[in-house]
């Protein structure tokens, strides 16, 4: 292999490599979004990560909700994070998890307080970190330190001819680099789920893969229900696709050509010894949660790729929104990054095309905002599980 | 005249680049080799990104893309005809 690719990033205390360097204010629980939305109002350079749940959750449900949020903290694109909560023992939990990175974490309780107190106990700490972290600087290191995610979303026939082999591509360098992709999407890989169990490295991960993905299909099962009307979904099918084979087929074409050698489930880490690492991570095939989940656990930059022209975005991570449908690149041409349009009218070939979605990956780690983060597409869904008690 | 492109040699389905009208020629070239190329002529109107039929399938009959089955024939499906959900559906879910 040639020489190494260098990019520019913010070291963390934990060793881990950030591309953003965000102020993070996170709330424990819907009754705490207001406050929250109080300091990212008064405070320049915050990031407020408002959502609907935290309250009466239980279980893995509930375990899953402090992976999702202590994992957002503690993210590398994260310099430091405030966590609000009506009380502050679950506020606590989530803060802990944030501390193990070694970046400042504080708590800030609403009960005895109130939220006008509350806002400007956390704004002053917030004011603080923001200054504190303009200092932070960007440092040359590896491209092996870099976290990816890859996902599609509003997919159509094009994106399995064209945007996910190209992105296919892109993954194969970031891997051959030494660094780490992770996808998802279970139900919808439905079709071609034996496809990806016979990429995966050996027999003990092929079946924590085929546990993961049956009892994801056998929960849905459970309902009564299967998820034809959902899978494919409406856009899906105005844009040609006609089976959940046919989706699938398409969606992992952009996992590239190497091995899968990681296997993790809603509440596994990343391994911590890792180089060219490709993981397979059970997530909803939602765009907003599984971004968010992928996020959660270490993902500094998303790869998105859309048929019909999925919009979504990430408030802690860049996602770069890659299309090959000339109509959908012309159209809604303000949330897209890559146009690979000439790919699909072959006036380009594969490799070039895959070559364009890695450059422009380097160039949004180096610090280009991506049309989802200027158009402040801060979508930050964690999966629920469970109905709250 | 219309263009598409077909996944794998054997596949039953061609997938068309641009929108093509009702008795148009298009022209569907393999995305492995970019030689073999195949004409039909549509017998519908098939918008960007939907599929065109490459050949007779007979109903109950599997439906190749990627050289795998997306899927079966509900009725029969004539050369040239748009393939989607109206003739084909999925042999893993729709069956409660």
């Amino acid at each position: 292999m040639g020489k190494t690719i260098e990019i520019k990033g913010y070291v963390r205390e934990d060793g881990s490599v950030g591309i953003r360097n965000h102020v993070a204010i996170i709330p424990l629980d819907d009754l705490s979004n207001t406050a929250v939305m109080g300091v990212a109002k008064l405070v320049r350079g915050t990031v407020p990560l408002p959502h609907h749940y935290g309250r009466l959750q239980f279980g893995k449900d509930l375990d899953l909700m402090f992976h999702i949020l202590g994992g957002s903290g503690a993210n590398a694109n994260v310099a430091g994070a405030i966590v609000i909560g009506i009380e502050e023992n679950w506020a606590n939990k989530v803060a802990d998890l944030i501390a193990k990175t070694g970046k400042p974490v504080e708590v800030y309780p609403i009960e005895g307080y109130g939220d006008l107190r509350t806002i400007e106990r956390a704004s002053r700490k917030a004011k603080e970190m923001v200054q504190e972290a303009s200092e932070k600087q960007r440092t040359t290191v590896d491209l092996s330190s870099i976290v990816m995610s890859i996902k599609c979303g509003e997919s159509d026939t094009t994106s399995g001819l064209a945007s996910n082999p190209a992105t296919g591509i892109a993954v194969d360098k970031v891997i051959d680099n030494g660094g780490t992709v992770m996808f998802g999407e279970t139900s919808e890989l439905t079709g071609a789920e034996d496809i990806v169990a016979e990429k995966i490295r050996d027999e003990e991960l092929r079946k924590k893969f085929m546990k993961i993905y049956d009892e994801y299909i056998t929960e849905v099962e459970s309902k009564g229900a299967d998820l034809l009307g959902s899978q494919p979904t409406q856009g899906n099918i105005k844009g040609g696709l006609s089976t959940i084979e046919e989706k699938a087929l398409g969606n992992i074409q952009k996992l590239g050509r190497r091995e899968v050698n990681c296997v993790l489930d809603y509440l596994d880490e990343l391994p911590s010894n890792r180089h060219g690492t490709l993981c397979f991570v059970n997530t909803s095939s939602a765009a907003a949660e599984a971004v968010t989940l992928f996020a959660s656990k270490g993902s500094v930059i998303h790869l998105f790729t859309t048929g019909q022209g999925n919009i979504v975005g990430h408030p802690l991570i860049p996602v770069v929104k890659i299309t090959a449908n000339p109509k959908t690149a012309k159209l809604m041409s303000e949330h897209i990054d890559v146009d690979l349009s000439e790919l699909l009218e072959m006036r380009i070939s594969l490799e070039e095309a895959g070559e364009r979605v890695f450059q422009y990956s380097l160039k949004t780690i180096n610090g280009r905002l991506t049309a989802s983060e200027v158009l402040q597409h801060d979508e930050f869904v964690p999966i629920k599980l469970y109905i709250s008690a | 005249m219309g263009k598409g492109l077909i996944h794998s040699k054997d596949d039953d389905v061609c997938v068309v680049v641009a929108d093509v009208k009702q008795g148009e020629e298009v022209v569907c070239s393999s995305i492995e080799d970019p030689r073999y190329t195949v004409v039909i002529k549509a017998i519908n109107d098939i918008p960007l990104g939907h599929k065109i039929a490459l050949r007779k399938i007979g109903e109950g009959n599997d439906v190749k893309k990627y050289g795998r089955s997306i899927g079966v024939a509900t009725k029969e499906i004539s050369l040239g005809e748009h393939v989607h959900v109206h003739n084909i559906k999925s042999k893993r879910w729709g069956k409660r």
